[in-house]
């Protein structure tokens, strides 16, 4: 597996976020990540690269564990894409910059391959024209598939993505959907934090309903979707579906 | 009638030798060319300890927090007048050596400055949105990198209207010098004016002195702002 998670807990003082989180994902495996808000999947998500201390607990990546003092977590962090909710693309640089920063500096590539390499996923993103563009310059649904190449051009083994949609108009966010499902085709492990049910049921190899801190009900789409077996999640899906 | 009032007003102010002015343009120039030594190096030195002690105000180091609040509060906190005042006179009993007065006067504009660009930078860099730095740490780049590729630049373009405030302060607080006898403007003019009993005059010709440095200053700082934005 790629990643393995071991009774994680998290507390932000005395509130305690996860109570207890044990999940491993298999590499080329899609998780989908569901469950009401404040229940800790952003949380759990974040966990994974260390955008979160670890309170206690175990996340190991790749075979490296977070919590060992010798991991060198920016190493590690270079295997892992995130999308974050807000898209966080970096506004004083050109959409060609803000992907080709992190290359640049961390993976310390020539300028010309770097370049190469940006415009090879603005096309697979469908923003080939849009490289010399300022983040404030395109909609939400191209900023958020920029942050997806920005991430692919570390060429990571894994995508984290927090609530990718939520931050989209409606008619923006089959765009950004689109991207993920041709990332998942292509074989790459993602666990993707969504309150996409549609996108969930039809790319999910695996869904986690979670809820007050802990993994409620795990299975297959059909599973979950179709038969949940506990009441909170069943009450869950009602509302939602 | 306060229409002819003012007028009459007025034109007793051109019983001022304003034209006498012009003897004592080569010692104004000379102040000008003091004033803006001690500016522009004292300036440059604050704007490096505001940017260290700015950044040391964010640290997560309790001690390097310490240190940097108790030099901002403390040279916030007293008049420039006695901190030059105390690097001029009290200093060198303490360190057992003469500072000369310009090097005294850059000295204080430095260090001076330095607290209130601190706090200017503190609060640039807090502005830029804590996204900012998640999505830097999150492609792999270190702290530092994400600080000086990410979240510095940001923060230096929100830093430019309140350093310009800040700029313009400190240059006129170089007019408090003169007492540590740093041969700047209004040491030049005091010199002036008291030889020749025309302080109106020299006064007047100082701060338009001032008011020529204080805009280009604010016109360079506009160009600048605009350069940075997209």
């Amino acid at each position: 597996m790629i990643i393995h998670v071991a009774d994680l807990h998290k507390s932000f003082g005395d509130n305690e976020v996860l109570s207890g989180i044990d999940c491993d994902v298999e590499p080329q495996e899609v998780v989908c990540v569901i469950g009401p808000s404040g229940s800790g999947k952003s949380t759990f998500l974040r966990c994974l690269n260390m955008l979160e201390e670890i309170t206690s607990g175990e996340v190991v990546i790749d075979g490296k564990s977070l919590t060992d003092r010798q991991t060198n977590i920016n190493e590690v962090r270079t295997e892992i894409g995130m999308v974050f909710q807000q898209f966080n693309l970096f506004p004083h640089m050109s959409v060609l910059e803000n992907i080709s920063l992190a290359p640049l500096k961390v993976r310390s590539l020539s300028a010309e391959a770097v370049r190469d390499r940006a415009s090879k996923l603005l096309d697979k993103v469908g923003l080939g024209d849009k490289a010399d563009a300022y983040p404030a310059q395109l909609s939400g649904g191209q900023q958020q598939r920029v942050a997806i190449a920005r991430a692919l051009a570390m060429e990571p083994k894994m995508m984290l993505f927090d609530e990718p949609t939520s931050a989209l108009d409606p008619e923006l966010v089959g765009e950004v959907l689109a991207v993920m499902k041709q990332l998942a085709e292509e074989g790459m492990t993602m666990v993707v934090v969504t309150h996409e049910m549609g996108f969930a049921s039809e790319v999910a190899d695996r869904v986690l309903f979670m809820d007050g801190g802990v993994i409620v009900e795990e299975g297959t789409p059909e599973q979950i979707f179709k038969a949940p077996k506990s009441e909170r999640t069943k009450s869950f899906l009602n509302k939602v579906l | 009638m306060p229409a002819v009032l003012w007028k009459e007003d007025m034109s007793r102010l051109a019983q001022f030798n304003w034209l006498g002015v012009i003897d004592y343009i080569p010692a104004l120039l000379q102040g000008l060319y003091y004033t803006l030594l001690v500016s522009v190096i004292g300036l440059i030195i604050g704007f490096v300890l505001g940017a260290v002690f700015g950044l040391g105000r964010i640290s997560r180091s309790k001690i390097v927090y310490g240190i940097s609040t108790a030099y901002i509060e403390l040279l916030r906190g007293t008049p420039v007048l006695v901190q030059a005042i105390w690097i001029y006179f009290a200093l060198p009993l303490i360190i057992g050596f003469n500072i000369p007065s310009l090097t005294a006067g850059i000295i204080v504009i430095g260090l001076n400055s330095g607290a209130y660009i601190a706090e200017i930078v503190r609060g640039a860099v807090q502005s830029v949105e804590k996204g900012q730095m998640e999505a830097g740490r999150s492609l792999g780049l270190s702290q530092h990198l994400t600080m000086r590729y990410v979240i510095w630049p940001q923060a230096f373009k929100r830093m430019i209207p309140p350093l310009g405030n800040q700029f313009i302060i400190s240059i006129k607080d170089t007019s408090l010098l003169s007492v540590i006898l740093v041969p700047e403007l209004i040491f030049q003019g005091r010199l002036v004016a008291s030889n020749h009993f025309n302080a109106v005059e020299i006064y007047t010709t100082v701060a338009v002195f001032y008011l020529v440095i204080t805009l280009t200053l604010s016109k360079v700082l506009n160009v600048m702002e605009k350069r940075l934005t997209h």
